[in-house]
């Protein structure tokens, strides 16, 4: 098995994985509703356990504890996609980040759920009910705020529209995506990008709001391969405040 | 999270209004009470005690929605997956209070968003602790430790108070309190006997954490104005210096077996009483946090008030899916 | 602009001296949902408590979150509480179908099966309603089975029929089966994380150790 095309993949989940859910807990206890306030956090904290789930594995493969991965890399050691740095903005806009996320990490994980990698495989099987109820979570909601009144309907249009370049930058490939498909780890972005369109135009086909032609909608890449936004290194400087004020405690 | 407001205490010349109720319900109601039963929302009571638990419940409630805030504040930056999530957890674990109590104090009559209006306002009053900031990583772990510690106390004892709802949700509460407080105790202990850097940050905010804490159950009982009644019904549970007495008795030494000082020379427990003495906490300041000024109070009720402003078109789209006429109490 | 502590609420750029805040027109709060779940399989459904929502689905969502993160669960149940009709609250030790005096018409003619009775039942327009007691004031509601009827009303008299042996009973609540949102037996695996997630727990911090360490190396 290709070791190096391997850690990329993991990389990827990993990074998209933390970054995502470190936005998402920054409505914790400032949510729009408590209830809701509730049910982002942990949908926040279970991606951040889906990453050190997956750093774990990298670290079984030779790499540097899951801590000092997450907490010490700078922007363009990171491999996410621009998508999951972007800023919280407005729910509408986190709502439909999520939806479009989310569908896609479902659909990556049960493709990896059969992965030749197993420990990959345990892992994305395993999480298999979390990804189920955050992608409950975010068809629900789309569905009901996308048939509800004008406000709502244009400010998560507005959003999608807004995402959507972002959104199709997840399937990116790297230069191991051959590698990848032939030793049976992952069948690959393409697969996965066609499964991802089928599975967000059915929900957005039950409401008011309009998928844009994907023909002219130029995806924005560079996340995998350590280009990012402006957004990511003030967020990596945050997160490792109080990390890095003394490296050699233990916290 | 919630210690003592200490504003649920009767004037003792105000009225109670118990001559306008039926004196056979009242007897009832209270020979109930006396028996150990606990009372339903459907249940006949005093006007009194329909509006004290009001009071109360809603105070706790509003202490855990803004208590959430100075430890929110570290959210981003706890060090450390284990830390990250579990500031998440136990951020999201106060929302989830304030959820469950609201929601007991809507079965007596007064709607979540009333009571948040009132909160916004300024109109209703929530722990004076909160109204302090958290400069460092270690104050959020003094509060998760320390606070929550203390509002353990409290809530065990309000736990065994007369009203149902109120018991069930406190119930879970101080289930998952259990967690903070482990939680909480786990990193201050990691700090204090960490790297210097650690150790020096951990004594800085228990120093600075210290005098809220010694206020948070309240002012001094000799202080306190009549309370007979309510303690009677159940509805206060425990008198605020027992309260006191009990935490210092079971956190002191365990402040101290972590090498840490704390900051009051006065602080020893008189063996032939049995009780702590210590410098008497600032009761002035105390009132004057609570009714608003303290160092983040206008933020914290700012920040509160964003947060409905978020859920205003949320709510506004989604008003008319719903099929409830009008609004309906929660049942329990 | 509102500059804090915490970089989050920089972020939002409050204002910082907000307006004093209008008064409502009416309040626009969600109506409330009562929620039930099953701790594990084969266990009778319990109340834990209401959630805010403006559809079942929503609160479905809600209270899977608010009510079942952290303890085991194997199902839940959401219900409108403007759906559910209750008695009256009794004592601790007295049963409430002792004050429920109204008799059900009688029986007539030989017992049909259970399949032929529950056609006909459907026939009349009846409909099936849980039940659930309150056996101890400041506990939980618990489900205790379904009756076949026409009304809630009906329902508790039906009730009174079947369980009204039980006792204490201090409340009883009526909802119509039909008005309650159940999560799938599918959908079962969407709990089967959260006993995986310590982090949460008490259980997972422990400390002991250090301290002993820590004032070993005091002496």
């Amino acid at each position: 098995m290709n070791t190096t095309a391997l850690k990329d993949l993991l990389y990827r989940l990993a990074d998209d994985q933390l970054i995502l859910g470190h936005r998402n807990s920054e409505w914790n206890g400032l949510g729009p509703i408590l209830e809701e306030d509730i049910a982002f956090s942990s949908m926040a904290q279970d991606k951040l356990g889906h990453s050190l789930q997956l750093y774990t594995l990298l670290h079984n493969l030779g790499e540097a504890e899951p801590d000092t991965v997450a907490f010490t890399r700078n922007a363009p050691q990171f491999h996410c996609t621009q998508l999951v740095e972007l800023p919280i903005g407005d729910y509408a806009f986190s709502l439909i980040r999520h939806f479009l996320y989310d569908h896609a990490e479902l659909l990556r994980f049960q493709l990896l759920a059969t992965s030749s990698y197993e420990p990959l495989a345990q892992v994305a099987r395993k999480l298999k009910g979390e990804l189920k109820y955050h992608v409950l979570h975010a068809n629900t909601w789309v569905k009901q705020l996308g048939t509800s009144t004008e406000e709502a309907i244009e400010m998560l249009q507005t959003a999608l529209n807004e995402t959507l370049p972002y959104a199709l930058g997840l399937f990116e490939k790297t230069e191991h995506e051959e590698a990848i498909i032939a030793d049976g780890i992952f069948p690959g972005e393409d697969e996965l990008k066609a499964q991802w369109l089928e599975s967000i135009s059915k929900v957005l086909a039950q409401t008011n709001l309009e998928l844009p032609d994907l023909s002219t909608v130029a995806p924005v890449y560079g996340g995998r391969h350590g280009e990012h936004t402006e957004h990511l290194q003030p967020l990596l400087d945050e997160m490792a405040e109080v990390f890095r004020l003394d490296p050699t405690a233990d916290w | 999270m919630y210690g003592s407001v200490s504003t649920h205490d009767i004037p003792a010349q105000a009225p109670t209004g118990l001559e306008n109720e039926d004196p056979q319900l009242l007897a009832e109601f209270e020979a109930r009470i006396a028996r150990g039963e606990k009372i339903e929302p459907d249940d006949y009571m005093p006007a009194l005690y329909r509006k004290q638990l009001i009071r109360m419940i809603e105070q706790h409630a509003h202490s855990e929605i803004i208590g959430s805030l100075p430890e929110g504040t570290w959210i981003t930056r706890a060090p450390g997956f284990r830390r990250k999530m579990a500031q998440m957890a136990k951020v999201q674990d106060e929302v989830g209070h304030a959820q469950l109590l609201y929601s007991a104090a809507e079965t007596l009559g007064k709607t979540r968003e009333e009571m948040i209006t009132d909160l916004i306002n300024g109109k209703s009053k929530y722990s004076n602790v909160f109204n302090y900031p958290t400069p460092t990583w270690a104050d959020s772990n003094v509060i998760s430790w320390l606070i929550d510690a203390g509002a353990i106390v409290n809530q065990m004892a309000n736990a065994k108070g007369s009203y149902g709802p109120y018991c069930r949700a406190l119930e879970r509460i101080c289930a998952e309190e259990s967690f903070h407080l482990k939680y909480g105790h786990d990193a201050v202990v990691h700090m204090a006997t960490g790297t210097p850097t650690q150790r020096r940050m951990m004594q800085e905010a228990l120093n600075r954490w210290w005098p809220p804490i010694m206020t948070f159950f309240g002012p001094a009982d000799k202080m306190s104005q009549h309370t007979e009644i309510l303690m009677r019904w159940k509805v206060k549970m425990a008198s605020n210096d027992d309260c006191r007495q009990q935490f210092l008795d079971m956190y002191v030494p365990k402040i101290l077996e972590i090498g840490l000082t704390i900051p009051d020379p006065k602080l020893r427990k008189n063996e032939e009483t049995g009780k702590w003495e210590y410098t008497e906490p600032d009761w002035d300041e105390l009132r004057r946090v609570i009714n608003g000024d303290g160092p983040c109070n206008k933020e914290r009720l700012a920040v509160r008030r964003a947060a409905e402003e978020n859920g205003a078109w949320v709510r506004r789209a989604l008003q008319a899916k719903q099929q409830a006429a009008k609004h309906v109490r929660p049942l329990a | 602009m509102l500059t804090s502590l915490d970089p989050r609420i920089t972020r939002l750029h409050l204002p910082d001296a907000p307006p004093s805040i209008e008064p409502k027109e009416a309040f626009d709060q969600f109506e409330t949902y009562e929620a039930f779940h099953q701790k594990k399989e084969g266990t009778a459904y319990t109340y834990v408590g209401p959630v805010h929502a403006p559809t079942a689905d929503v609160a479905f969502l809600f209270a899977k979150e608010q009510y079942s993160r952290r303890f085991p669960c194997t199902g839940m149940w959401v219900a409108p509480t403007r759906a559910i009709s209750l008695t009256r609250y009794v004592g601790d030790t007295e049963s409430v179908y002792d004050f429920v005096t109204e008799q059900l018409p009688a029986q007539t003619g030989a017992e049909p099966d259970e399949s032929v009775q529950q056609a006909e039942a459907y026939a009349r327009g009846e409909e099936d309603y849980a039940i659930f007691h309150l056996k101890k004031r400041g506990k939980a509601h618990v489900h205790v089975g379904m009756v076949r009827a026409a009304s809630p009303d009906e329902a508790l008299l039906q009730a009174k029929a079947v369980f009204g042996e039980q006792r204490p009973v201090v409340n009883v609540w009526v909802v119509r089966w039909a008005d309650v949102l159940t999560s799938d037996d599918e959908d079962r695996d969407i709990w089967s994380t959260t006993p995986e997630k310590k982090y949460r727990d008490a259980i997972a911090y422990k400390v002991q150790d250090r301290i002993d360490r820590f004032k070993q190396e005091q002496q």
